[in-house]
């Protein structure tokens, strides 16, 4: 571990110990991050996609000095989050899409004041970085106000808001836009990009489900599945990778025994979904023609083509062809490995 | 040095920063001063009037005030400083205090001050209206003393509660009952209510590692030093009270230290619900 | 829909309101530890409570435990263990399910009878308390040697006033969770304060005649009073009290169910319009921890 990384880290696992329940001898234990080596340049804005329960947020709170390692280490802006915690936390900030902050009785600008008086800021610095951050995120009308007062969503933005007015060095950012509207989710992008450009050597970790934020903002995603990161490389190069495959999306009336596809030659990756009375598949192939198999197959097992799409590789396509599973697919993948 | 100054600029700023919403929040919600102030008064009194039952001597009225005063000061270490980290455990701002290069002990000192307001509120009311009321005449010969006996009370009872804080990182809804333990017990085993030493030598001395058990006993005696009912001498008391502030806030630290580390090795620090 | 099944709908939502409130009372009192050590921090608190007494009692009657105004005093203060019990299992239920679990608002927008719900959640407590009660009458009677003859009270009196009174708690609870819809969390329990204060006026550990006039009208018009004083009479056979001894044990029973029929209508009005000022004022999901 030479050159100085934001965020590096060498075969970091957690495995957390579970109750037993009565009559069970053997501990139980949940693996939820193992193996994790990754490092994330300065001035980076590095996306982690990963399905629910996939240890993104678990990776966030051992960076985040909140939870500690099983194995291997982890190196934040150069220092070891065991060794040195609080110097580590001088560094960093963190946000959580879905959660708030502070105090229902206090008003936004009250509340976003006293988490600057934890990074001793001087009352001047404060009121203009809050000033800013509360124009940011369109709260500025709302300063005033109450937090309990507030929206879920504007209770979201007054705490995204608090992750920015350290000014870290690293920021974390876990699901930030988890639940709020389109319109939003645009302006916290945006600046999310500007922060990272127009200030070198920021650095931003995102964890996302959602696959075009982290496609449109991130300079480099790691995708991560069950506790390991898969591949880590620019959104453009992991798409690569499908870049001699070909993406179809059919929609059919509702077909049973879909698992047929997989005996099909030149069937890389496929799933299905049964939705709203029609089934639908998704195929990475190997090429175009094996198309016409499919077709015929659809065809066959009495099912009738509803509509076809032929799609650029996404994330969530890279995510399927390695994974062998959707986001959504939890646990039980209907694909075939082949 | 350039480390301490910072440290130190953090620390004070921290403290002021969580002692803000406490002094805020009881001035906007206005209804603490019924139910924390008024109603414990007629607690205390209930008190008087069993002692007025039993024909007990006029001092045991000026006991139970000062006692009835002193249970704001146990119920604010309990419930307003160690089981708030549950608190912010649950609404999720724990997690927030603890990724802030702020030192704990800061952000418990800026409850306690905060709440201290409200807290010194109670027992001033209790103190004042209960002397009033009851006709309580106090004949101090030592006021150094006396609030020399007061403060090392309150420093080690807050460190205490910093110590009670610490188990909360850990814990979940055991330590909010172990809180509640905490409650009617001390109040019989420190004496709140009767002079410490009528529970016997040995439970006494045992009580005495929550100082409040010395503290009310110190100032019993120096507010009647003609009373009979001192457990052991005033300098005594104020020595252990001394040795109990400085113990429990180097305590505290450590054990803040520790138990956090243990938190977050079993990765509590984030759990909800427990 | 008919009346008749509409009436039929109502009784069964309460019942399964009811129900339902009382297994997650029952859960998240007892579900954080085993059994044993539940019991132990359920007990210790009031039994410890009593034990203040009892030592202020031994303090200045240099334990003349046979007397008896001891008896009654720390029978009052035994059954005064349900009082916060009850008071605080109800009425916390308001601030823990909105600032603690955030169920507040579900539970309004859930087809629930509230008021059975409040009253479920209290039965954990009442519970415990009735464990605490019991053993703190037992340490009375084998090591303070209090001399209570349960076998021999007069037990029409005692159970339709005990079970009279634990009725005109919880209708004080509903009332006190009213109060804690439209206020904030404070560091203490509402309930646990107003029971405070109330030992003060309902002659639990001491007879009301020791009180100035003024504050004995206000224990007068209390139900506590008269379910202190019912049970006291079924359990000692004789009142203590010169301003209650001339009141017959049928009178104190009509004035318990008197003043609890009153109580009821008052604490359910309260609560009716503490709800409605909450639901006006947005009240009914708002975090006020501080």
């Amino acid at each position: 571990m030479s050159q100085r990384f934001a965020i590096q880290t060498e075969g970091l696992g957690r495995v957390y110990q579970l109750k037993r329940k009565r009559g069970e001898t053997a501990p139980k234990t949940l693996v939820a991050l193992e193996g994790v080596d990754s490092e994330v340049k300065q001035g980076e804005l590095f996306g982690l996609l990963g399905p629910n329960g996939a240890g993104k947020t678990t990776l966030i709170k051992i960076l985040t000095t909140l939870l500690l390692p099983t194995s291997g280490r982890a190196l934040v802006d150069g220092i070891d989050i065991v060794q040195d915690p609080q110097e580590v936390r001088r560094r960093i900030n963190m946000v959580s899409g879905g959660e708030t902050c502070g105090y229902g009785l206090l008003t936004v600008e009250e509340n976003l004041w006293m988490f600057t008086q934890f990074y001793g800021l001087t009352d001047r610095v404060a009121r203009e970085r809050i000033n800013e951050m509360l124009e940011v995120v369109g709260l500025s009308d709302r300063r005033k106000t109450k937090s309990h007062f507030l929206s879920t969503g504007m209770k979201q933005k007054m705490n995204f808001a608090r992750g920015f007015l350290n000014d870290p060095q690293i920021l974390f950012l876990d699901e930030p836009t988890l639940g709020l509207d389109v319109q939003t989710s645009r302006v916290l992008r945006d600046f999310v990009k500007r922060w990272v450009r127009e200030r070198p050597g920021k650095t931003l970790l995102l964890t996302t489900h959602y696959m075009a934020e982290a496609d449109e903002l991130c300079d480099r995603v790691a995708i991560i599945d069950k506790g390991k990161i898969l591949a880590c490389d620019t959104p453009a190069n992991l798409k690569r990778r499908l870049q001699r495959a070909s993406i179809f999306k059919l929609q059919t009336t509702p077909l049973e025994m879909s698992n047929r596809f997989s005996d099909l030659p030149g069937v890389s990756k496929f799933i299905e979904h049964q939705r709203n009375g029609h089934t639908e598949l998704n195929f990475i192939l190997e090429n175009e023609n094996v198309l016409v198999k499919i077709l015929d197959a659809v065809q066959a097992g009495g099912g009738h083509l509803l509509s076809l799409e032929k799609r650029e590789p996404t994330l969530e396509d890279v995510f399927i062809d390695l994974v062998g599973r959707g986001f959504g697919d939890e646990e039980t993948p209907l694909e075939v490995e082949k | 040095m350039k480390n301490f100054r910072r440290d130190l600029n953090i620390f004070l700023r921290t403290v002021r920063g969580r002692s803000y919403p406490r002094l805020i929040g009881m001035q906007r919600e206005k209804s603490w001063i019924f139910f924390d102030t008024f109603l414990p008064l007629l607690a205390t009194t209930a008190y008087v009037f069993i002692y007025r039952a039993l024909n007990a001597p006029p001092e045991f009225t000026g006991f139970v005030v000062l006692g009835g005063a002193m249970t704001a000061y146990w119920l604010n270490v309990l419930w307003s400083m160690a089981t708030q980290l549950y608190w912010e455990k649950e609404t999720g701002n724990l997690s927030l205090y603890l990724i802030a290069p702020t030192s704990r002990m800061a952000i418990l000192l800026g409850m306690a001050l905060g709440g201290m307001a409200a807290t010194t509120l109670r027992a001033v009311t209790v103190l004042l209206l209960g002397s009033l009321l009851f006709d309580v005449t106090f004949s101090v010969e030592n006021w150094g003393a006396l609030l020399l006996v007061f403060v090392l009370t309150l420093v080690a009872l807050y460190g205490l509660g910093m110590i009670f804080a610490s188990l909360f990182l850990l814990w979940g809804r055991e330590a909010w009952h172990l809180a509640q333990l905490f409650q009617e017990p001390v109040f019989l085993i420190s004496g709140f209510y009767f002079p410490v030493r009528n529970l016997g030598f040995w439970v006494s001395i045992g009580a005495s590692i929550i100082p409040i058990t010395f503290g009310l006993d110190a100032m019993r005696q120096l507010l009647y030093p003609q009373a009979q009912w001192g457990f052991l001498d005033v300098n005594i008391e104020i020595a252990v009270l001394a040795l109990l502030s400085v113990l429990f806030l180097v305590l505290a630290h450590r054990m803040l230290l520790w138990m956090e580390t243990l938190a977050r090795r079993e990765g509590r620090l984030t759990v909800r619900g427990q | 829909m008919s009346t008749e099944s509409i009436k039929m709908n109502n009784w069964h939502e309460s019942a399964r309101s009811f129900r339902v409130a009382t297994w997650l009372g029952w859960q998240i009192e007892s579900n954080w530890t085993e059994p044993f050590l539940f019991m132990i921090y359920a007990i210790a608190r009031p039994v410890a409570s009593a034990l203040i007494l009892v030592f202020m009692y031994m303090v200045i009657a240099q334990g003349g435990m046979g007397h008896p105004l001891f008896a009654y005093i720390y029978l009052g203060n035994a059954f005064y263990i349900y009082v916060a019990s009850v008071m605080i299992g109800i009425s916390w239920t308001v601030t823990d399910d909105r600032e603690h679990y955030g169920i507040l608002k579900y539970i309004y927008a859930a087809p629930i009878q509230v008021y059975f719900y409040l009253l479920g959640r209290g039965v954990a407590k009442t519970l415990t308390a009735t464990v605490a009660v019991v053993i703190t009458l037992a340490f009375g009677m084998l090591v303070l040697r209090i001399p209570y003859d349960f076998l021999a009270m007069n037990h029409a009196l005692f159970w339709a006033t005990f079970f009279l009174g634990l009725g005109a708690l919880a209708l004080m609870g509903i009332l006190l969770a009213g109060v804690a819809l439209i206020t904030a969390r404070h560091s203490g329990f509402i309930g646990e304060a107003v029971a405070g204060a109330l030992y003060l006026f309902c002659g639990a550990v001491f007879p009301l005649d020791v009180l100035p006039q003024p504050l004995q009208y206000i224990g007068l018009s209390l139900p506590l009073t008269y379910w202190l004083e019912g049970l006291r009479r079924a359990v000692l056979r004789e009142s203590i009290s010169p301003l209650l001894a001339p009141i017959s044990n049928e009178i104190i029973l009509v004035i318990l169910l008197g003043a609890t029929l009153v109580l009821g209508l008052a604490s359910l009005g309260f609560y009716r319009w503490c709800e409605h000022r909450a639901k006006e004022k947005g009240l009914i999901d708002m975090q006020t921890m501080y």
